[in-house]
C-alpha cells in the first residue's frame, strides 16, 4: 500500500499561489471588454421612491448605461425562491424600498472609478415610511416558519416538560439575546458576468455554490441551465453569505445583457452590511431543569428571531437542544419576527452558533445553583443515543473530548466560586461549554482521470472557500488512486465540472470527498484489471486481489519484484487515458444513525475588574469530527471557527438606528472583530474518531463546529471571573461595570 | 461608497514658505493634508465633504525631533513611529511612546503624524493626553508669523481649536525638567478600549504626577473620550498638589473627577461606563503613588 496522504498536514497545494497573489479570484478574471458596475444603494430602510434623477449621472464620461427600476429589463424570476439557498432579491423591478442599501440603481461605465462618480451622482427622492428595526416592537406579529424541506421542524416536544418541571430540584429560567452579526469575509462579494448572446451566459463569481447559483439565475433569467456557465475557482471567505444568489448577480447579469458587454461587479465593503445577508439577531428563552444529583428532568428552548419582511430566514437556534443532553422531557419552538431589514441568511453554524450560548450558558447557571462542577453535570447528562431521533450516534467521542480537553486545561485547578481566581488586579474565569454540529452528506459527483504519463487529473465542480478544499481532495484522491499527491491535480469551481452541493453545512469533504474517493478507486480497479487481464505485462494472470498500487505502481502482493507502472499498463493497452465518473449518494447506513460531530471548549479570561476590559488567555478546544483527513487544514478551521466565537462573544454586533433602521457600523472600524493581539495561542486537540457510517471517508466535517459553544464558555468564563451572567451578546466592557 | 478623486484637488507645493502663503492667500480654501490616516478613512468612505486638500506630507521643514536642555521639539509630521522611536522621549516623556504604540496598527504608526493629530481634534485620540500631562505646547504658524500656544488652551470645544484657518501646526514642544528638580516623577497611561490593540479608545487617561517625599508637587492629569476636547481635569489636579499621598482623600478627589468630566451615551460606550472608568482611572492613579512611595503593592 502507498504511504497515506490523508490525515498528514500537507501545506496547501494552492498555498504558493494565494501568497504569490497569482490565485485568481472572482473579480480578477481577465475578461475582454468589461465594464464595470457600481450598485447605488437606498438611503432610507422603508418607503417608494417618488424621483430619480440620473441627469448627471449619465453625463459622466464613460457611463454605459444607468439602469433603474424606470428602464431595467423585468426578471420574473427575482421574487421566486424554489430551493433553501434562494432569496428573493431587489433588482430595480419596482420602487419599493424594503430596506436601508437596497439597489435601486445600477451605473455601468468604463472605469470602476467613473462607475463611482456616476453613482454618487444619482439623486434619488423618496416618500420614506416609519421603519422597525427593534423586535421587541413586532414580538406580539411573532410566527412559525415553515420546515424547510428535508430540515427538522420548528417545534418539538418530547416528555411532559410541566410535569417534570413541578418536580425539579433545581431550575433556571433566563432569556439570552444575541445580535446582528455581519459575515464579512476577506473578499467582497463579486460577479463578472459575460452575457453572449441572449441565451448564453458567464458568470465568474465568488460563491459558495456554483451549482445552485446556475439553477438559481437560469431560472429567474428563462435560460437554459446548460446555456449557464458558472466557474469560480477561488474564493476569499464565504461563512454563509456567499451561499445565495444576491441582488448583485442578478444585476450583472441584466446589466451585461442590457450593455452587450461583459460586467464587472463588485461590492463595497459597506454594501456588504446591506443586501447579502447576515445572522439574524434572536431572543431566546430558556428554562433548564435537574433533580438533586444533577440529572437533567427538563429542557425549553424557545426561539424568535428576525426576518425581513418579503422573505424568511429561521435561526435554527433550539435545535442543538433537542440532541445535547439526555433529558426525557424537551420541549422546543422556532417563531419569527418581520422588521424593515434585509434578510438574513446562514451564517457559521447557523442556529448552533446562536443556541449553544443560551443552552450553554443556561447549563452553566443550572451547574451553580446545584453546586455542581459545569464540566460534571454535562457528563451527567452525556447522551449515549441521539434522544431527539432516537438512533444511535454513527460514532460519538464527546466523553474524550471533555476528559482530554480538561487536563490539558487543567480544569481540575477551577475554584468553584465565582470571583475567587486572581492573576494581580485581573479577575480570572474558567469557562466551557459543549460543541456539536450536524454531519451532513449531499449527493455529489467525481470524475477521476489517469493519464499516459501517468499523472492523474480529479474533477468535481464544488468550491474551495478558503478551507483547504484543493487540499483535501488531492490527498483523497491520490490515496484512492494509488498515486503520490504530486501527480495528482484535482481541479474545482467550474460547472462543466461534475455536479457537488452547496460548499455549506460543513458538507464539501463529506459529500465531495466521498465522490472523489469513489471515483478514483474505480479508476485504481480498472488499472488493476487491465494489468491483470489486457495485454501481457508482468502481472498479466494474476488475480486482482492479489496487486497493489503504490506511487502510481502497480505491485505483486507476493513477489514485490513484479510491478508494472500506469504509465505502461496504459501504454501497452494502447489507452491515452482512463477515467470514472462517479455520482455518489448519501451513504446509506446514514438512515440509521444520527450523524454529529462534538467537541468541548475550555476557556480562560482574566477581566479588569475597574475597567471592564476582557481577555481571552488561554483556549483549548478538543473535538472529535471523525477522519482528520489534514490536520493542518483542520486545525485552521477550529481555530477559525474559535476566533469567530471571540468576536460573537466580546466584539460583534451590527448596530442600527432604531430612528431610521439603517445600519451605523458599515466598515471594520465600526464593526470590531477580533484582532491578533485578543487571540491567544490556541491548543487544538484532535481526537481521533473511527466512524464506518457517517460516509464513505469517515470525515464529519470542521467548518463550523469551532464556533459553537465558543459564545456561551467565554460568557460562562466571564462569569465565573466576576460573578456577572452576562445574558446578552457581545460581552461589551459597560456589562460588567 | 468611495469618492471620486477627480472631484478632489490636491496641491502639493514644495516649501513651508509655499504653503503658508497658499493658506493665507485663501484662508479655510486648503486643508492641510499629512499623513492622512484620518482623512483617507473619510474619503474611502465617500463621506470627506472638503473638497481642496494642500499636501504637507513632504515638506522637510516639519520632520526631525530636537533635543535641547529644556525641551524636546517635535517636527508636526513626527509619526508615531518616530516617537516610540526617540530615546529621550522614553526616558523621560514615556506615556508619549505608550501613546503611539496604541495608536491603530503599525500602517497608522508609520503613516500618522502627531501634527495632523492635533490639528485633527478628535477628543478619542490617544497622544493628546499624554501631551497635556507633560504641558506640551504647540507652535501655530502662518505668514504672519510664528507663535506657541499652550496645548492645554488650544481646544476650545468638539473638534475646534484656537488654530486660525491661514496657521499651520508646525511643532510640538515638551518642556524637560531637570534630574531631581522637582522629586521623583510618576506617569500613568493607560487606554480602556475592547481589544487589546485597533481599538478606539472608550477612555484614555494620562497623568504625570511630581512627588517630593510622599508630597505631591505637582500634578497634571487628562482624559479623552469623557468630553468634548481631551480634558485637564484641573480641580483635580488642584487637590492633588500640596497633599500627601499617605493620607489622600481617594473619594473625596475622586467624586472631583467625577465632577469634571462630561460623558455621553453613543454608539461606542454610555455615559454611565465613561464616568465609572475615569473614576476607577483615578483611584488606579492613586494606587501606583502609593506604590511609588512605598505604600502598599502596586497592582499592575
Amino acid at each position: 500500500m502507498t504511504a497515506s496522504s490523508v490525515g498528514k498536514p500537507l501545506d496547501r497545494v494552492d498555498g504558493r499561489l494565494k501568497v504569490t497573489g497569482t490565485a485568481t479570484f472572482s473579480a480578477e478574471v481577465a475578461v475582454a471588454n468589461v465594464a464595470h458596475a457600481v450598485i447605488v444603494g437606498a438611503t432610507i430602510s422603508k418607503g417608494k421612491i417618488t424621483a430619480l434623477d440620473v441627469g448627471e449621472a449619465q453625463r459622466v464620461p464613460g457611463v454605459v448605461a444607468v439602469l433603474t427600476h424606470l428602464n431595467a429589463a423585468k426578471v420574473p424570476g427575482a421574487d421566486k425562491p424554489t430551493e433553501m439557498t434562494d432569496k428573493v432579491v431587489q433588482v430595480l423591478q419596482n420602487d419599493a424600498v424594503l430596506y436601508d442599501g437596497q439597489p435601486i440603481a445600477l451605473v455601468v461605465a468604463d472605469t470602476l472609478e467613473h462607475a463611482s462618480h456616476a453613482a454618487s451622482l444619482v439623486k434619488a427622492t423618496y416618500a420614506a415610511e416609519a421603519a422597525i428595526c427593534e423586535m421587541d416592537k413586532e414580538i406580539g406579529a411573532g410566527f412559525a416558519p415553515k420546515a424547510a424541506p428535508g430540515r427538522p421542524p420548528p417545534d418539538s416536544n418530547r416528555g411532559d416538560i410541566d410535569a417534570a418541571l413541578a418536580t425539579a430540584f433545581a431550575r433556571v429560567d433566563a432569556t439570552y439575546t444575541t445580535p446582528c452579526e455581519n459575515h464579512n469575509p476577506l473578499e467582497m462579494h463579486a460577479t463578472i458576468a459575460v452575457f453572449q448572446g441572449e441565451d448564453h451566459l458567464t458568470l465568474y463569481d465568488a460563491t459558495q455554490g456554483i451549482f445552485g447559483l446556475r439553477k438559481r439565475i437560469s431560472k429567474a433569467f428563462d435560460l437554459k441551465p446548460e446555456n449557464v456557465r458558472v466557474i469560480s475557482h477561488f474564493v476569499g471567505g464565504g461563512f454563509g453569505s456567499k451561499g445565495s444568489a444576491w441582488s448583485h448577480v442578478f444585476l450583472a447579469a441584466m446589466a451585461s445583457r442590457a450593455t452587450g458587454r461583459a460586467v464587472k461587479l463588485s461590492i463595497t465593503r459597506q454594501q456588504m452590511f446591506a443586501f447579502v445577508g447576515y445572522r439574524p439577531q434572536t431572543i431566546q428563552q430558556v428554562t433548564a431543569a435537574a433533580s438533586k444529583d444533577g440529572t437533567l428532568v427538563a429542557l425549553r428552548h424557545e426561539v424568535t428571531s428576525a426576518t425581513s419582511r418579503f422573505d424568511t430566514f429561521a435561526e435554527p437556534s433550539a435545535n442543538v437542544t433537542r440532541m445535547l443532553y439526555a433529558c426525557p422531557n424537551v420541549k422546543t419552538s422556532h417563531r419569527l419576527v418581520r422588521l424593515d431589514v434585509a434578510t438574513p441568511t446562514f451564517t457559521r453554524a447557523p442556529g448552533e452558533a446562536s443556541g449553544s450560548f443560551a443552552l450553554e450558558s443556561a447549563l452553566d447557571e443550572l451547574s451553580y445553583s446545584l453546586k455542581m462542577d459545569p464540566l460534571a453535570l454535562r457528563l451527567k447528562n452525556y447522551a449515549e443515543t441521539d434522544p431527539d431521533e432516537k438512533k444511535p450516534f454513527s460514532s460519538k467521542t464527546l466523553r474524550d473530548c471533555y476528559t482530554q480537553g480538561a487536563a490539558k486545561f487543567g480544569w481540575s485547578k477551577r475554584k468553584p466560586e465565582p470571583r475567587s481566581m486572581r492573576d494581580g488586579n485581573w479577575l480570572v474565569g474558567f469557562g466551557m461549554a459543549t460543541a456539536t454540529y450536524p454531519s451532513r452528506q449531499s449527493a455529489a459527483s467525481a470524475l477521476a482521470r489517469v493519464k499516459k504519463d501517468g499523472s492523474a487529473q480529479v474533477l468535481a465542480g464544488s468550491q474551495d472557500i478558503g478551507t483547504g478544499t484543493y487540499t483535501i481532495m488531492t490527498q483523497i484522491a491520490a490515496d484512492a488512486l494509488g498515486m503520490s499527491v504530486e501527480r495528482v491535480h484535482f481541479d474545482l469551481g467550474d460547472t462543466t465540472f461534475p455536479e457537488t452541493p452547496v460548499s455549506g453545512g460543513s458538507q464539501t469533504a463529506s459529500s465531495v470527498g466521498s465522490a472523489v474517493k469513489r471515483a478514483g478507486m474505480a479508476v485504481r480497479t480498472k488499472l488493476i484489471d487491465l494489468a491483470v487481464k489486457g495485454k501481457g505485462g508482468p502481472l498479466n494472470g494474476m488475480s486482482a486481489e492479489q496487486v497493489d498500487a503504490e506511487a502510481g505502481v502497480l505491485v505483486s502482493k507476493q513477489d514485490r519484484t513484479k510491478s508494472d507502472s500506469y504509465e505502461a499498463v496504459l501504454a501497452r493497452n494502447g489507452l491515452d487515458q482512463i477515467e470514472e465518473k462517479i455520482d455518489e449518494k448519501e451513504k446509506a447506513e446514514r438512515k440509521d444513525h444520527s450523524t454529529h460531530a462534538f467537541g468541548a471548549h475550555f476557556i480562560e479570561v482574566k477581566v479588569d475588574p475597574d475597567f471592564g476590559e476582557v481577555r481571552v488567555s488561554r483556549v483549548v478546544s478538543a473535538f472529535a469530527a471523525g477522519k482528520i483527513l489534514n490536520r493542518k487544514t483542520a486545525r485552521s478551521q477550529f481555530i477559525g471557527g474559535i476566533v469567530w466565537g471571540l468576536g460573537l462573544a466580546l466584539h460583534e454586533h451590527t448596530e442600527r438606528d432604531p430612528r431610521t433602521s439603517r445600519v451605523v457600523t458599515k466598515d471594520l472600524a465600526d464593526y470590531h472583530v477580533p484582532v491578533h493581539a485578543d487571540v491567544p495561542d490556541m491548543d487544538i486537540v484532535m481526537v481521533d474518531e473511527v466512524d464506518p457510517y457517517v460516509n464513505e471517508i469517515g470525515a464529519k466535517g470542521v467548518g463550523e463546529i469551532g464556533i459553537v459553544g465558543v459564545g456561551a464558555a467565554i460568557a460562562n468564563a466571564v462569569y465565573h471571573a466576576t460573578g456577572k451572567r452576562v445574558r446578552s451578546l457581545p460581552i461589551t466592557l459597560d456589562k460588567l461595570l | 461608497m468611495r469618492a471620486h478623486v477627480a472631484s478632489y484637488d490636491l496641491v502639493q507645493p514644495g516649501s513651508l514658505r509655499e504653503v503658508l502663503t497658499l493658506l493665507a492667500r485663501e484662508p479655510g480654501v486648503y486643508r492641510p493634508l499629512a499623513g492622512g490616516t484620518d482623512v483617507m478613512v473619510v474619503y474611502a468612505g465617500g463621506k470627506l465633504a472638503h473638497t481642496k486638500f494642500v499636501d504637507v506630507h513632504g515638506l522637510r521643514e516639519l520632520r526631525g525631533i530636537v533635543v535641547t536642555d529644556d525641551a524636546v521639539t517635535l517636527g508636526a509630521l513626527t509619526t508615531y513611529t518616530d516617537v516610540q522611536a526617540e530615546p529621550t522621549l522614553g526616558r523621560e516623556f514615556p506615556m508619549m511612546g505608550q501613546a503611539a504604540s496604541e495608536t491603530g496598527g503599525w500602517a497608522i504608526q508609520n503613516r500618522g503624524t502627531l501634527g495632523g493629530n492635533i490639528a485633527n481634534a478628535s477628543p478619542a485620540a490617544d497622544s493628546p493626553p499624554a501631551l497635556l500631562a507633560y504641558d506640551a505646547s504647540v507652535e501655530l504658524t502662518s505668514t504672519r508669523g510664528a507663535r506657541w500656544v499652550s496645548y492645554a488652551t488650544y481646544h476650545t470645544g468638539y473638534k475646534t481649536t484656537v488654530r486660525a484657518e491661514d496657521e499651520l501646526v508646525t511643532r510640538v514642544r515638551i518642556p524637560r525638567i531637570a534630574p531631581g528638580a522637582q522629586g521623583s516623577r510618576v506617569h500613568m497611561f493607560r487606554k480602556v478600549g475592547p481589544r487589546k490593540a485597533q481599538a478606539i479608545s472608550k477612555v484614555s487617561f494620562a497623568a504625570c504626577v511630581d512627588v517630593d517625599g510622599t508630597r505631591i508637587t505637582s500634578a497634571r492629569v487628562a482624559l479623552g473620550g469623557v468630553a468634548p476636547v481631551v480634558l485637564r481635569v484641573v480641580a483635580t489636579e488642584g487637590a492633588l498638589v500640596g497633599a500627601d499621598v499617605t493620607t489622600l482623600d481617594v473619594a473625596a478627589i475622586g467624586a472631583t473627577l467625577s465632577r469634571e468630566v462630561t460623558p455621553i451615551d453613543d454608539i461606542r460606550s454610555t455615559a454611565r461606563y465613561r464616568r465609572r472608568v475615569a473614576e476607577n482611572l483615578f483611584v488606579e492613579l492613586t494606587r501606583k503613588l502609593k506604590a511609588h512611595v512605598g505604600l502598599g503593592s502596586q497592582a499592575r
